[in-house]
């Protein structure tokens, strides 16, 4: 495959409030998952497992530390190299330059013409699985339809009310769709729509060209799904592993899903790999009194505690005696003698000092936020 | 300052585990090949020009460098570069020794034209700061330095010794000496004032004097050529992990933290290439106590006292004590190893037993053991 058959936009303008404290001081696709991965990892990782090496990416002002940091370069993913282009591009511009009256799709229209691309393929940020975006493509290429999107049937429990569904016909044509919010509870499984669409270069840069002109969305995202079924849509079923993102429960049951082997498997060990920054770190030691059961744990940790059922990032100390269960702990952690952690969620570089108790509820994991020292017991989980 | 490191060697003494790749490849400590801590020790040296000369069985060496992009040597101005023998006009240049091998890549170096060349074993676990010793080497207006180690004098007559006198100058050198006059041992690193060592190797070579090695030929001609040869005094942790024997304990002495040897400090971290493996997954069924375990691994099985490298599969019923399992091996379901190292990709079959109790037990890489069901 010629190498800049498709280029790809990747937005990342889905924010979810729910999320927060994790999200404060960094964007929902720079959300860590499973202990090593950020959510970004999975969309830059199909597009670049598609041989796709031209990139224009949509940030959100304002929390792109954490994002810039990891993606650098761009070497991990190939995107350092001859031949590749990678573009930022602010979504709080895009809004701006509308508000003023000005072309504000011309820059995305700048990288399409420049990209020499035959077909574009928009990806969100929200949707984490693992999809070929080739077979996509060749999908997109048969049912000669002018627009492809991607969507899984999923139960009402893994749709956010912003969310999109789709309503089809036999042959998988969209025949309209509307936000979750809006429809009517009465089906076992929806057509949820991945926030994945894949059409020609030329009908896109025509379409923005007139969308503009029209006072379309300044979301790009949104601008595609105001023209599904408009325009001839094919849908291509999406059959592998999806979390959908938007609350503090979907992103924690979303990373204790990978303690499912067949989950695991199907996400992080299919054909294709999900790419992340590599780090250096030494390998994770476990003591004599460790006892460590159904769980993950990256580089770089020490554990003398006891650990279940729980997902453990880079450089973390469970001290003796203290147990982590059913809990994420971000990078950095400090979990000391006889400190307990239960059904929560520990931000980077959080320390929780010896015999500490942070325990909330499987519905409700307790959220202890980036960088801090826990001196006195944290029980309950209410979200905040 | 260029650095060449000598990763040519075969390590015949590491039997199987050298089959197929060269002794700088074989992999260290669950995350690390032995050749990092060399790589790492001039990347946090300040060194940005490194050659890696190789020989034997090169291909996983080669593929493990790269570009250097993994130590941050793939900037402008600075490189690693491979250098394999080569045939030109006068022939081929298969390396007949370590001072032949940097003759034989006289034109690379001579392209970087630097004032000091730093000459490396690849095969050596230590951490070392050579800016240091380069300062040292330029207050002595040396033109060779040698860095020595003190070890155990009764183990002194297996190393170069170092005769040196009130001011570090070495005065004398004996290559394996039965009665060793001093425990000050050569641990194959040396800064040389690159113009004079040029014209030492040209002039020797061109005159077919023997000059095909650094132990054996270079450092006693400098001596008696009078030229200023200065011992520099290291005295931290350093490991030739050669045999099996010291392969092993090295790597048991790195788990139980009994070596010097702290890989948690920030401020001299040892890089590698990093493969792209999800985090290790421990289930239900496992027990994992004092191991080190990695990226990758999946473990059903019970770990006790042993690494496990990158993509390693333990299954059910599995039991492993006291052993190194390399990069991508797989042991199958009820298998018992005790004190072994068991080669990259080895595959173990359901059942099979690896009892090293008497001798260290080795599966070379990519050997298969047992009988393996085709289920999967």
């Amino acid at each position: 495959m010629k190498t800049n058959k498709m280029c790809a936009i990747m937005g990342n303008e889905h924010e979810y409030n729910d999320l927060l404290p994790l999200t404060e001081n960094r964007p929902l696709s720079a959300l860590y998952f499973d202990c090593k991965y950020r959510l970004m990892d999975f969309a830059l990782s199909n597009v670049v497992n598609a041989n796709i090496r031209r990139v224009y990416v949509i940030l959100n002002e304002g929390k792109v530390k954490s994002l810039l940091d990891h993606l650098g370069g761009g070497r991990e993913w190939g995107l350092d190299s001859v031949g590749s282009y990678q573009y930022l591009s602010f979504f709080g511009d895009i809004v701006q330059k509308k508000l003023n009256g000005k072309p504000y799709y011309c820059d995305v229209i700048d990288f399409l013409k420049k990209s020499m691309s035959d077909y574009t393929v928009f990806i969100g940020n929200k949707m984490l699985c693992n999809i070929d975006l080739k077979a996509v493509l060749r999908s997109h290429q048969a049912q000669n339809a002018t627009l492809t999107t991607v969507f899984k049937r999923v139960p009402q429990t893994k749709i956010a009310k912003n969310d999109n569904v789709l309503t089809l016909d036999n042959e998988n044509r969209v025949l309209n769709t509307a936000k979750f919010g809006n429809t009517a509870l009465n089906n076992d499984l929806y057509n949820l729509n991945l926030n994945i669409f894949m059409a020609k270069t030329s009908w896109l840069i025509e379409a923005l060209e007139r969308g503009e002109e029209n006072g379309a969305p300044a979301s790009i995202e949104d601008f595609l799904l105001s023209q599904l079924g408009v325009v001839e849509t094919y849908a291509y079923e999406y059959t592998g592993y999806l979390s959908n993102i938007y609350d503090i429960k979907s992103y924690y049951d979303a990373n204790m899903d990978m303690l499912d082997p067949e989950k695991f498997a199907s996400l992080l060990f299919s054909s294709q790999k999900i790419i992340t920054r590599t780090k250096n770190e030494v390998a994770t030691y476990f003591s004599e009194e460790a006892q460590v059961k159904s769980s993950h744990l990256a580089t770089g940790c020490v554990i003398n505690g006891s650990v279940q059922d729980s997902l453990i990032s880079r450089m973390t100390l469970v001290d003796q005696g203290a147990k982590v269960d059913h809990a994420l702990v971000m990078s950095n952690g400090v979990i000391k003698k006889g400190a307990v952690i239960r059904h929560a969620i520990l931000d980077k570089d959080v320390t929780v000092d010896a015999g500490i108790k942070v325990i909330g509820t499987p519905n409700h994991p307790y959220i202890v936020a980036k960088g801090t020292h826990v001196t006195s017991d944290l029980i309950g989980g209410e979200l905040k | 300052m260029l650095a060449m490191i000598l990763a040519g060697g075969k390590g015949t003494r590491l039997g199987k585990l050298t089959q197929n790749i060269a002794k700088p490849a074989v992999p260290f400590g669950g995350r690390y090949r032995i050749i990092d801590f060399t790589l790492s020790n001039c990347v946090n040296s300040g060194i940005k020009n490194i050659g890696v000369i190789t020989q034997y069985q090169p291909i996983v060496l080669n593929d493990h460098i790269g570009n250097g992009a993994s130590w941050g040597l793939d900037w402008i101005n600075s490189g690693v570069t491979i250098l394999q023998p080569y045939s030109n006009n006068e022939g081929s240049k298969w390396f007949e020794g370590t001072a032949h091998a940097i003759y034989q890549n006289i034109d690379y170096i001579d392209r970087i034209n630097p004032e000091y060349l730093l000459v490396l074993s690849g095969d050596h676990i230590y951490k070392m700061d050579y800016e240091d010793m380069l300062e040292q080497h330029k207050q002595n207006q040396a033109d060779l330095t040698v860095a020595v180690i003190d070890v155990d004098p009764k183990e002194a007559s297996r190393f170069g010794i170092m005769n040196t006198d009130e001011n570090n100058r070495i005065i004398e050198f004996e290559e394996k000496p039965a009665h060793p006059k001093s425990n000050h041992a050569s641990m194959g690193i040396y800064i040389f004032t690159w113009p004079r060592l040029r014209n030492v190797l040209v002039n020797s070579f061109k005159k077919d004097v023997e000059m095909n090695d650094f132990g054996k030929n270079v450092i006693p001609f400098y001596i008696q050529s009078g030229d200023n040869v200065f011992a520099y005094n290291y005295a931290g942790y350093w490991k030739d992990v050669g045999t099996i024997d010291s392969l092993w304990r090295a790597n048991m002495e790195f788990l139980d933290r009994e070596s010097q040897l702290d890989l948690h400090d920030q401020n001299w971290r040892i890089y590698s290439k990093n493969p792209i493996a999800p985090p290790q997954f421990i289930t239900a069924k496992a027990q994992v106590k004092n191991a080190m375990i990695v990226d990758g691994c999946f473990v059903s099985g019970q770990v006790e006292h042993s690494i496990l490298s990158a993509n390693v599969q333990v299954k059910e019923g599995a039991k492993i004590f006291d052993s190194i399992i390399m990069p991508g091996a797989t042991i199958g379901k009820d298998v018992i190893i005790k004190r072994a190292i068991i080669g990259e990709n080895a595959i173990i079959g359901d059942g099979a037993v690896i009892d090293g109790t008497a001798e260290i037990a080795v599966v070379g890489n990519g050997e298969v053991m047992g009988v393996t069901l085709d289920e999967d």
